[in-house]
């Protein structure tokens, strides 16, 4: 899953808790090889590589995360897009100016998730070199999908944390609730909130972790597929939902939209969230619990 | 077009993926639960002929709910009671405005059985169910059948349902020539209703209901010495259920109200409340509170006019007197892994004073009574 997973699980039988720990590893694991775009056998690999030439089949699952994708496109307004993966090669570790209008203009023609056809059999990208991903989707899923095993297998104590991507199993053996640090988007190493959670799912996404200096300015990861250029958008935000995946999809548009927006879209989503703005202040319903 | 929530949008759309999708019962689950029923003897005084010792009853449930091949669920439930006590026959309006009570005379010891049969396809969006019933009795037995349908609408965050059902009964009742009862009697019951689930956000829901029900035939107590009811009966019924679920304090709240009407002329409100209350993850209490108030049926009468041609609507049936009750009771259950151990028990308590439109006289026979149950749920 390219971080660090844990999975916390308490239990009466130890021989429950190690068959359902395995199960899990599997679990991820056939994740990472169906949709990882760093493997070469992996559906999206299949997809990007058929990029301008042909259509790929999919199964009922795919079809169903496209689904979610679109979603997703639709209600940010086209700035949560699995197209826009092709910017990296402008922005990444490397970069140390900013691009030219004309690498902009070259890769934007390859981004637009309404340009991608796909129906329940198969999913065509028209436009060689055009690329999908689904980070941001598919590792708040697998949270979820790795919950629900537990819940099959009657387990009603722990947690699975994808990479800071949290699905509540049940709160703590002692009914308590587990408690979760936010870390402080400026400090490394300290926390600037707590929040409590028995049920549900936690997600977080700040564009403090991975940013691009050039000329002492930070610009974060997260960028706008409409002009190839990173927002000045809030440094966190965490949600708590039912679902990881919603609770990853609505942390990860408020991030992809200027700090006002981005503050407007959390609030009209009607579920608790913590967000910090540039100025280091951290408002929203969880914050006040603070 | 309307914009529609992000939230619903995409927790819609999450519903969709395979592996949180589970919408439908995937592993069967075997239930029990036995119950005992007891009603509070009538004062010795109040009765003028016949025994004092009401109805108990003694039933056993059992259910059993499985997934059948992909899309299928079966659901066959069983029940058997067996009742003994008197009951009312009729009664007397004393010259002394006491009323007085004409009881059966013997103890009255009957079993019933009812079994159902159910089964549910579940599509992507719908459900189609339908039910199977019968039930017996010494001098009661019933064929019934009932279909129904549930949409999901709004990405799921709404469900529309209707239904169908109709049963055909038939009473003969015991020693009919005797005491010269009708010897034979018949009842067609047909219902329709319909309603609309909305899942307000993430811990509250809404269910509203209407309900229409036609009875036509014998719909009178042949058992009653002077009983002569309208052959055919429409009732109507409103019905809201709310579901809050408190996250800080790990409960939630039922909170029920019921709107009843038909055209015997009866009115009546049930509203109920249950505070159900998770202790650590395996423990649940619920205590439980309803309260219910009716209206008199505009033929009842406090005590049998003899005067009367009986083909004159009349009767002096309590449960046709204008009343209230309040049933207080308690469910605890306890969750050990496959198993679910559930036990409650329920204290009914009926006064004329208490309804909203009480009758003129308290009727002798309104009941109190109390309820035991204790059972188990497996999953296998």
């Amino acid at each position: 899953m390219g971080s660090p997973c844990q999975i916390h699980v308490m239990g009466e039988k130890k021989t429950e808790l190690d068959e359902f720990a395995e199960e899990c590893r599997q679990q991820a694991l056939g994740f990472e090889k169906k949709y990882s775009r760093y493997r070469s056998d992996s559906i999206l690999t299949k997809i990007n590589r058929s990029a301008g030439k042909k259509p790929t089949k999919i199964d009922a699952e795919t079809f169903a995360l496209l689904n979610y994708a679109q979603v997703c496109y639709e209600q940010s307004k086209g700035f949560f897009d699995i197209t826009s993966g092709v910017l990296r090669n402008l922005w990444n570790a490397e970069t140390v100016k900013f691009p030219s209008e004309r690498d902009l203009e070259e890769h934007l023609n390859k981004i637009g998730f309404s340009k991608l056809r796909f129906n329940d059999k198969e999913a065509f990208l028209p436009i060689n070199g055009m690329e999908l991903d689904f980070g941001g989707i598919v590792k708040e899923y697998a949270a979820d999908a790795l919950a629900a095993t537990a819940r099959k297998r009657n387990i009603s104590f722990g947690l699975i944390n994808l990479g800071g991507d949290i699905a509540i199993i049940g709160p703590k053996a002692d009914g308590a609730p587990w408690q979760f640090g936010i870390a402080h988007p400026v400090i490394k190493g300290r926390t600037i909130a707590t929040i409590q959670l028995s049920n549900g799912s936690l997600t977080t996404s700040g564009g403090y972790e991975r940013f691009v200096e050039i000329e002492g300015e930070r610009y974060s990861h997260l960028l706008n597929p409409k002009t190839g250029v990173p927002f000045k958008s809030i440094l966190s935000a965490s949600v708590i939902a039912d679902q990881a995946i919603v609770a990853g999809s609505i942390t990860s548009i408020a991030l992809l939209n200027e700090e006002t927006d981005g503050l407007d879209w959390l609030e009209s989503c009607n579920l608790p969230y913590l967000a910090i703005k540039k100025n280091l202040e951290c408002i929203g319903s969880l914050a006040r619990n603070e | 077009m309307k914009k529609i929530n992000p939230l619903v949008a995409l927790t819609g759309a999450a519903l969709a993926l395979p592996a949180i999708a589970a919408d439908q019962p995937t592993s069967a689950k075997l239930s029990f639960l036995s119950s005992t029923y007891h009603e509070k003897d009538i004062k010795n005084s109040t009765i003028l002929s016949g025994a004092g010792k009401r109805y108990d009853i003694e039933k056993n449930q059992f259910r059993l709910v499985t997934p059948l091949g992909e899309n299928w669920s079966g659901d066959l439930y069983v029940s058997q009671e067996a009742m003994s006590g008197a009951s009312p026959w009729g009664t007397f309006d004393g010259a002394d405005d006491e009323s007085s009570l004409i009881m059966s005379g013997a103890t009255i010891r009957d079993k019933r059985t009812q079994v159902n049969l159910s089964g549910r396809k579940y599509n992507e969006d719908s459900s189609y169910g339908f039910t199977l019933t019968r039930s017996k009795e010494d001098d009661y037995s019933a064929k019934g059948f009932g279909v129904s349908g549930e949409w999901d609408l709004n990405n799921k965050l709404s469900t529309v349902s209707a239904g169908f059902s109709f049963s055909d009964d038939e009473i003969k009742p015991v020693d009919a020539l005797k005491f010269g009862r009708i010897e034979k009697g018949k009842k067609q019951t047909r219902s329709f209703a319909a309603g609309w689930t909305q899942i307000i956000n993430q811990n509250s829901i809404l269910f509203t209901g209407i309900s229409h029900t036609v009875k036509q035939g014998l719909l009178s107590d042949p058992y009653k010495l002077r009983d002569t009811r309208p052959s055919k009966k429409a009732e109507w019924t409103l019905s809201f259920k709310y579901r809050q679920y408190f996250e800080n304090r790990n409960a939630a709240l039922h909170a029920d109200y019921r709107l009843y009407n038909d055209d015997f002329g009866v009115t009546s409100h049930t509203a109920g409340i249950a505070w159900k209350k998770s202790i650590g993850d395996k423990l649940k209490i619920a205590p439980r509170f309803r309260y219910y108030s009716q209206s008199e049926a505009d033929f009842y009468a406090f005590g049998d006019n003899y005067s009367l041609a009986k083909t004159e609507a009349q009767s002096s049936d309590h449960r046709l007197s204008g009343f209230g009750s309040t049933t207080t009771g308690v469910q605890i259950s306890y969750e050990l892994g496959k198993w679910s151990m559930k036990m409650s028990f329920d204290r009914y308590s009926s006064k004329n004073s208490l309804g909203h439109a009480e009758s003129e006289k308290e009727h002798p026979a309104l009941l109190d009574f109390t309820l035991w149950s204790a059972g188990f749920d497996l999953e296998i």
